[in-house]
C-alpha cells in the first residue's frame, strides 16, 4: 500500500514543500528511510513507533519504505514526524484514503502520541498554501500562527488519537490555543517600545542624529564617554519608528518564527530591535552554523534595528562579517549541503567609547599611539558605512528634556512618506538606499547646494563616498524640514553629522 | 671623522666583532661619527652622562652650528598644542635657529614639520642659512620609529640631520626614550616644553636641561587640559613662561625682546566677516574646546544654528574640529 502526505520543512527562513511517501508491502519486517534525511528525521522512526503504540495503533510488521521528495535536498527538522505517522496509518488502512488530499501536515510527535509545536510554522504554512494546499494540520499551539497566513483552513490537534478520530469524522479538531501567554512571548511585539525620548535630557546632537537615522535609514555611530547616554538614546529608537506595514509584518513574523523566536501566535507589529552582546560570534551575528544554517542577529533585525553597543569590543572577524550584509542587505551562507540566503535589511546603530581612557576630547589622556590602536579595531571600510557619525555632548544636570517620542515619530513618518512618494519609480524607498550612481538624478541639487557640497568636501578632504553620504543625509534633513529642495544649510548640517569621531 | 673600530667599540652594547661590523656599515652608509675629542662634537664638555660617541646622518650636518632650541612635548597633544608646536617650529626655523626634537607622534612631529616648512622656504635662496631640524632618535639610525613618520624622517635627513648614540639595528624599547632625552637636553641651548602630561618623557627632558643649566620655557595651559598639566607644574617649579615665540630668542640672548608674534585674539580684518551667530559661538567657546550641545546651551541658539555657525567658523579658519568637539583656532 502506498500513501503520500504533503508536508513542508524549513530551508533557511523559507518554507520548502515536501511529499512524504510511505510504502508498506509484504516481506521481512524492515524499515528504510530514503531521500537525504538528517539525524533528527531518521530518529523519527522511534518516536513515530512509540506514538503509534501509545495511541492504540500498531506498527506494521511488514516492509516499510519512506521516501522524502524532492530527494535532492537534505531533510532536517522534527516537523516530519506527523506526516510520516499519518502516511503510515493511511498505508496501513487505519485512515481512509484521500482524507488528507489538499492538506499540508506539520508536527512533531511525543512518545505518548501528543503533538509538539515546531518552529517556522508560518513560513511552512505560507509555502503550502502557495503550493495549492487548502488546509494545514498543525499542532494546536501552532494553530494561531498558521492562521496568520490567511486563505487556508487551519486544523489543530493535540494528539495523534484526536487526529485519527477527527479525520474519520468521529471527533472534533482542537480549538487553537495561544502559544505562550507569559514570559518572553508577551514581552515582544508592540507592548514594549522601549524608553521614550521624553526621558532624555540634553544630547541635542544625539537626538537629531537618531531622528535622521530613523527617517532616512542611515546607519548611525555614536561616540562618547561611558554613561553619556548612548545606550539610552539607542533604546529610544523603536519609539520613533513607524510600525511595520502588513507585508513587512508577515515577512518579519515568518523570519522570527523560522528562527524559533516566540511570536505568541501574533504578527510582529513593532520593528525588531536586536542588541547582541559584544561577545557574539560571527555565526551568531550574521547566521551560519554547521549543517542547517540558522539565521543570525542581522536577519532577526530585518526591517528593524541592530544595535551594537561597545562596537570596538566586538571581535574584528565579527565586524568584518558584518560588511557584506551591510552592503547587500542579505546574508549568503554556503555550506556543503546547501546555500541559503537570509534577508538582512536593517538599520545599524552603533555606540563606542572615543578612546581607551573613555574620556574623549578635550579631557583625553590617551597617547596618539594608543588611540591609533583603538581606531584600528574598527576598520575604515566599516566606519565608512556609517552615514551619520556624531560625538554626543555631555548632558548637564539641569538640561531641559527634549521633544517626546510621539512628536519625533510624527516627523519621521512624514519624512518617510515623502521618500516613498519621491522614489515611486525607483527600486528603493529610503534616502540611505539611493545608489551613488543615481544620486544626481534621484536627489538633484541646485547650484548653491552643490557648490556647498563641493566646498565642504574639499575642506575635509573627502572622497566620493563621503560626498555621497552627505548628499543623502542632506536630503533626509530636507525631508524632515518638509522642504522640496536641498539647501546649502542642509548640506552643511549633514556634513556636521559626519565627524571623524574616533 | 674616524671609522676605526675602536671608536665604534665605545658605542653601547658593543664587542669587538660587532664593532667591526657596525664600522663597516657606517662606512657604507656614509654615517658621520663624532667622538668627544672631535672639535665638531656638538655637546660641550662637562655634561654628565654625555654619550662618548654620536652618530650623525643627514644632508646638512652644519645645522648643528646654528643656535639650537629643543622643542618637546607629549604624544597626546591637544589641537592647540599641535598648532603651537608647528608655529614655534616655523618661527624658529625662519629666525635661523635649529630645532631639536625627538621625532615622536604629537608635539615632536608638529615642531619638526614647522621647522621643515621654514627650511624649505629658506632652502631656495640662502647659501648662508644653516638652521634646520635636528632629530634625535632612540634607536639605530637605520630604524624608523614611529613607522608613521617615515616621510618625516626622510625630510629631516634632507633638510637637517638625524642624531643617535645607538648602533645600527637597535629597535625601540621603552627604556631607551628617557635615555635619549638627555641627548636632546644636552644638544639644546634652550628647552621649550609645549604641552606635557604630568608623568611624560618631556618632564625628563626638562629635568635634564635644568641639570645641565639650560633655560627651560613652558607654554602655560588651562588647568582643564590634561596635556598642559606638566607645563603648568614646570612653571610652578620656576620654568619661564613662553607667551610668544620671540621669548625663545630672548632666552637665547639673540635679541633683547622683539615684536610679538602671537596674539591672543584671532587676527581681524582678514577674509569675510563672520555672521552674528558665528561671533556668538566663537565668544561662547571662550578659548577652549566645547561640544556643539554646550555651545547651544551657552548661546541660546538652536542646535542647527550652532552647527551652521561652526561650519562657517571652520571655513573661515577661526575654529577647528576634533572628534566632534569645536576648538577655537
Amino acid at each position: 500500500m502506498l500513501a503520500s502526505v504533503r508536508s513542508a520543512m524549513l530551508f533557511g527562513v523559507e518554507g520548502l514543500v515536501l511529499d512524504v511517501e510511505v510504502h508498506v508491502s509484504t516481506g521481512i519486517p524492515s524499515y528504510t528511510f530514503v531521500g537525504l534525511p538528517d539525524a533528527a528525521v531518521r530518529e523519527s522512526r522511534d518516536r513515530v513507533r512509540a506514538a503509534l503504540l501509545s495511541s492504540g495503533l500498531t506498527w506494521p510488521l511488514r516492509r516499510v519504505t519512506v521516501n522524502l521528495a524532492p530527494s535532492g535536498v537534505r531533510k532536517s527538522g522534527p516537523g516530519l514526524d506527523l506526516p510520516f505517522a499519518l502516511g503510515l496509518m493511511m498505508a496501513g488502512e487505519e485512515l481512509p484514503a484521500g482524507v488528507l488530499d489538499g492538506v499540508g501536515v506539520i508536527g512533531e510527535l511525543g512518545l505518548d502520541g501528543s503533538l509538539r509545536p515546531v518552529p517556522g510554522v508560518l513560513a511552512m504554512t505560507d509555502v503550502l498554501r502557495r503550493s495549492g494546499a487548502t488546509a494545514v494540520l498543525v499542532p494546536a499551539p501552532n494553530a494561531s500562527e498558521a492562521a496568520l497566513v490567511g486563505g487556508v483552513r487551519v486544523l489543530a490537534a493535540t494528539s495523534l488519537r484526536q487526529i485519527r478520530y477527527a479525520l474519520k469524522g468521529e471527533g472534533d479538531w482542537a480549538p487553537p490555543v495561544p502559544e505562550c501567554e507569559t514570559g518572553e512571548g508577551s514581552a515582544k511585539g508592540d507592548d514594549d517600545p522601549g524608553p521614550d525620548l521624553a526621558v532624555v535630557r540634553g544630547l541635542a546632537t544625539g537626538r537629531r542624529a537618531l531622528e535622521v537615522a530613523a527617517a532616512g535609514g542611515h546607519h548611525l555611530l555614536m561616540v562618547r564617554r561611558p554613561g553619556a547616554g548612548k545606550t539610552l538614546l539607542a533604546r529610544c529608537l523603536p519609539s520613533i519608528l513607524a510600525p511595520l506595514d502588513p507585508d513587512e509584518a508577515l515577512e518579519v513574523t515568518r523570519i522570527h518564527s523560522a528562527a524559533g523566536q516566540p511570536i505568541g501566535g501574533r504578527l510582529v507589529a513593532a520593528r525588531p530591535f536586536r542588541a547582541p552582546h559584544h561577545t557574539a560570534s560571527a555565526a551568531a551575528l550574521v547566521g551560519g552554523g554547521s549543517g542547517r544554517p540558522r539565521p543570525g542577529e542581522v536577519t532577526l533585525a530585518h526591517r528593524g534595528t541592530l544595535f551594537m553597543d561597545e562596537l570596538g569590543e566586538f571581535a574584528p572577524t565579527v565586524l568584518d562579517a558584518l560588511r557584506q550584509p551591510l552592503e547587500d542587505r542579505v546574508v549568503r551562507i554556503s555550506r556543503q549541503a546547501a546555500a541559503v540566503t537570509f534577508p538582512a535589511d536593517f538599520l545599524l546603530i552603533a555606540a563606542s567609547n572615543p578612546c581607551p581612557c573613555g574620556l574623549g576630547p578635550p579631557d583625553c589622556v590617551c597617547s596618539e599611539a594608543n588611540r591609533a590602536r583603538y581606531r584600528r579595531r574598527l576598520s575604515a571600510p566599516l566606519i565608512d558605512r556609517f552615514d551619520v557619525r556624531v560625538a554626543l555632548g555631555v548632558a548637564a544636570p539641569g538640561a531641559p528634556v527634549g521633544a517626546a517620542s510621539a512628536e519625533v515619530r510624527g516627523r519621521v513618518a512624514e519624512a518617510m512618506a515623502r521618500q516613498r512618494s519621491r522614489y515611486r519609480q525607483w527600486r528603493w524607498r529610503r534616502n540611505a538606499r539611493v545608489p551613488a550612481g543615481a544620486l544626481s538624478r534621484a536627489i538633484p541639487l541646485d547650484s548653491a547646494a552643490s557648490d556647498a557640497l563641493r566646498e565642504v568636501a574639499e575642506r575635509r578632504g573627502w572622497s566620493g563616498r563621503g560626498m555621497a553620504a552627505v548628499h543623502r543625509v542632506a536630503r533626509t534633513l530636507a525631508d524632515l524640514d518638509a522642504e522640496s529642495a536641498v539647501t546649502p544649510a542642509h548640506i552643511l548640517l549633514a556634513a556636521g553629522m559626519r565627524e571623524d569621531v574616533l | 671623522m674616524s671609522h676605526d673600530v675602536a671608536t665604534f667599540a665605545r658605542l653601547p652594547g658593543m664587542n669587538g666583532e660587532r664593532a667591526a661590523a657596525v664600522a663597516a656599515q657606517a662606512a657604507r652608509r656614509g654615517t658621520v661619527v663624532l667622538t668627544r675629542n672631535d672639535a665638531r662634537f656638538p655637546i660641550p664638555d662637562g655634561i654628565p652622562h654625555a654619550p662618548a660617541v654620536l652618530l650623525l646622518e643627514g644632508d646638512r650636518p652644519e645645522v648643528l652650528r646654528a643656535p639650537r632650541v629643543a622643542v618637546v612635548g607629549t604624544r597626546a597633544a591637544s589641537v592647540h598644542g599641535l598648532a603651537d608646536a608647528w608655529e614655534l617650529g616655523a618661527f624658529l626655523g625662519a629666525a635661523g635657529v635649529s630645532v631639536v626634537s625627538g621625532l615622536a607622534i604629537g608635539i615632536d612631529g608638529a615642531v619638526h614639520h614647522g621647522a621643515l616648512q621654514a627650511a624649505e622656504v629658506a632652502g631656495h635662496d640662502a647659501a648662508g642659512v644653516v638652521a634646520g631640524p635636528i632629530g634625535v632618535v632612540a634607536t639605530g639610525l637605520d630604524v624608523v620609529y614611529p613607522r608613521r613618520h617615515r616621510v618625516l624622517f626622510e625630510r629631516v635627513r634632507k633638510y637637517g640631520v638625524l642624531v643617535g648614540e645607538q648602533p645600527f639595528g637597535v629597535q625601540p624599547e621603552r627604556g631607551r626614550f628617557p635615555v635619549r632625552n638627555r641627548i636632546i637636553a644636552a644638544l639644546a641651548d634652550v628647552v621649550v616644553v609645549v604641552e606635557a602630561t604630568l608623568k611624560g618623557g618631556s618632564r625628563i627632558t626638562a629635568e635634564r636641561a635644568l641639570d645641565y643649566g639650560r633655560p627651560v620655557l613652558a607654554i602655560p595651559g588651562s588647568r582643564r587640559n590634561p596635556a598642559a598639566a606638566g607645563c603648568n607644574a614646570l612653571l610652578a617649579d620656576g620654568a619661564q613662561p613662553l607667551l610668544d615665540p620671540s621669548d625663545v630668542l630672548v632666552a637665547l640672548g639673540l635679541t633683547p625682546g622683539g615684536e610679538r608674534v602671537w596674539r591672543t585674539a584671532p587676527k581681524p580684518g582678514r577674509g569675510p566677516k563672520p555672521s552674528a551667530n558665528a561671533v556668538a559661538v566663537l565668544k561662547a567657546l571662550g578659548g577652549e574646546a566645547a561640544h556643539p550641545d554646550q555651545l547651544a546651551g551657552r548661546t541660546g541658539l538652536d542646535p542647527g544654528e550652532v552647527a551652521l555657525a561652526v561650519e562657517e567658523l571652520v571655513a573661515l579658519r577661526q575654529a577647528t574640529r576634533d572628534r566632534g568637539f569645536v576648538w577655537p583656532a
